[in-house]
């Protein structure tokens, strides 16, 4: 990508290198895209079958990750990145780890679906509502480290605050339901669970976000609220 | 809510632009440096602070050397070198006219890219400088050696044959040796002029290590060609290109989050 220069090194293996270890967090981040994508679809349809495949297609996920960890070592061990490529290596080790825990919140919400098959339950479809949101959020973040946006990462960096107030939301309704029929709480639980999972998701995009600011301004703008971001990226 | 700041890193990092006088072993004001016609520094000013490790890196032929040489006049011997602009060495100009330069290079000690040892005995090429100011006492030199020696090092390793040739010790104890001598004198400023390029990794890391322990009793400027071996033994460190103090900043921040393209491009191994 243009503002990131990886293809201007004197050595044209180091160029490889990156650009390699770049694809694969894309390749990772489209998987993990699509496992969120079909969970929620299985959440919609109840489908179990669905709901497996994405238990089963969490290890390539998790594997993704050990490779591109491997690779980063190495580039580090061979390389000695220095500045925006030591920023690069790095935002890319912590966003991975993200992208792979991504991946568990979408297998535990699979089991979910699993689980509560075929048995009475709340109705679903806040929960869906609230899952499309989500997923919207991870397809902008990985969009926008891609192209290594900050002006994207910062809007969805504060969009997580929507997800946040339907995440509430959703457990006062959950709530609503275990009161008016105690036996449904083992459900509703379950459900209440996969929100939880999802409203994680959100957080994990944030993070994600974190590390674009990280490798293009070099500024870390982890743990702190709004206004002092702002200050520190001006 | 604890508040992290995200600069605590940076915390200990010196406000290079203002130092304070008693912070400050040098500042070089307005260098600037030809040789014949051809001018090699530019306007080049910065402040050194004392009792730490500053590093000059750079191309080859950016004027890093020659800005270093600078720092005890070893561009005097160059017929064909002018030089304008002053450097203060803790407050007084070392080009003023009452300096002798001779008395400035004992304040100011220098180490080469290639050991440069004498043909003597080790012992002999540590109390050098002081037999040149006239010291005789057999008790003073002896002591001297010793404790230049443990400075630099190396006093394990030769003190039961402090008598031999120094041309019997290997390239990275005779780098020490060097250090050694130069350090005998006592100076405040220590020069390194790529001081490991000609060692293998384990002295270049014996000598690094050195580097840091240097620091607590000399100002320590050292010129290197190995980004990753300013980055581990500098404080601060200087980026040169084509003559001109591109950017000085606490090492820290330079490799991290350089603030200039010219500065990234280079020590991410770049072309522009």
């Amino acid at each position: 990508m243009d503002n990131m220069n990886l293809n201007k090194h004197i050595s044209g293996q180091f160029n490889t290198e990156l650009e390699s270890v770049r694809n694969q967090v894309l390749v990772m981040g489209g998987l993990v895209e699509q496992q969120m994508n079909d969970v929620i679809d299985a959440v919609h349809a109840q489908d179990k079958e669905v709901a497996k495949r994405v238990v089963e297609r969490d290890r390539k996920v998790n594997s993704l990750e050990v490779s591109i960890d491997e690779e980063c070592t190495r580039i580090i061990a061979k390389r000695q990145p220095a500045a925006s490529d030591l920023r690069l290596v790095i935002a890319i080790i912590k966003t991975i780890a993200d992208l792979e825990r991504i991946g568990d919140e979408a297998k535990q919400v699979a089991h979910m679906v699993i689980d509560n098959a075929n048995k009475t339950q709340p109705p679903l479809v806040s929960i869906e509502h609230m899952g499309r949101n989500v997923v919207k959020m991870l397809h902008d973040s990985l969009d926008a480290f891609a192209r290594m946006d900050v002006e994207a990462a910062i809007k969805i960096h504060a969009s997580d605050i929507k997800v946040n107030r339907e995440y509430e939301s959703v457990v006062r309704e959950l709530m609503t339901f275990m009161m008016e029929d105690p036996r449904s709480i083992p459900n509703v639980l379950k459900v209440l669970w996969a929100a939880r999972a999802m409203e994680r998701v959100g957080d994990r995009c944030k993070n994600i976000c974190e590390y674009i600011i990280y490798f293009v301004k070099g500024k870390d703008v982890r743990h702190i609220d709004s206004n002092e971001m702002e200050s520190l990226l001006k | 809510m604890i508040s992290v700041s995200p600069t605590t890193a940076n915390a200990q990092a010196l406000d290079l632009a203002n130092l304070t006088e008693a912070q400050t072993a040098l500042e070089i004001k307005d260098l600037n440096l030809y040789y014949g016609s051809k001018q090699a520094l530019f306007d080049v000013s910065m402040k050194i602070p004392k009792g730490q490790v500053t590093a000059f890196i750079g191309p080859s032929g950016c004027g890093k050397s020659t800005l270093l040489r600078c720092i005890n006049r070893m561009n005097d011997l160059v017929d064909i070198c002018r030089i304008e602009g002053q450097i203060d060495l803790h407050g007084t100009n070392i080009y003023g006219r009452s300096v002798d330069v001779a008395a400035l290079r004992r304040r100011v000690g220098m180490v080469f890219q290639r050991p440069n040892p004498f043909p003597k005995s080790i012992y002999e090429n540590v109390v050098y400088g002081l037999r040149l100011q006239g010291i005789k006492d057999r008790r003073v030199l002896d002591e001297a050696v010793e404790r230049s020696l443990r400075g630099a090092a190396l006093w394990d390793e030769v003190k039961d044959r402090l008598h031999d040739n120094a041309f019997g010790l290997s390239g990275g104890q005779q780098q020490r040796l060097v250090i050694a001598r130069a350090i005998a004198i006592e100076p405040e400023v220590l020069l390194l002029d790529e001081p490991t390029s000609a060692l293998d990794p384990i002295s270049t890391l014996v000598i690094e290590e050195l580097i840091n322990e240097l620091k607590s009793k000399y100002t320590v400027v050292i010129v290197t060609h190995n980004m990753q071996q300013a980055a581990r033994v500098s404080d601060q460190t200087a980026f040169m290109y084509m003559g001109e103090l591109i950017e000085y900043a606490d090492t820290n921040t330079l490799f991290t989050t350089p603030s200039l393209k010219k500065t990234e491009d280079y020590i991410t191994g770049r072309y522009g």
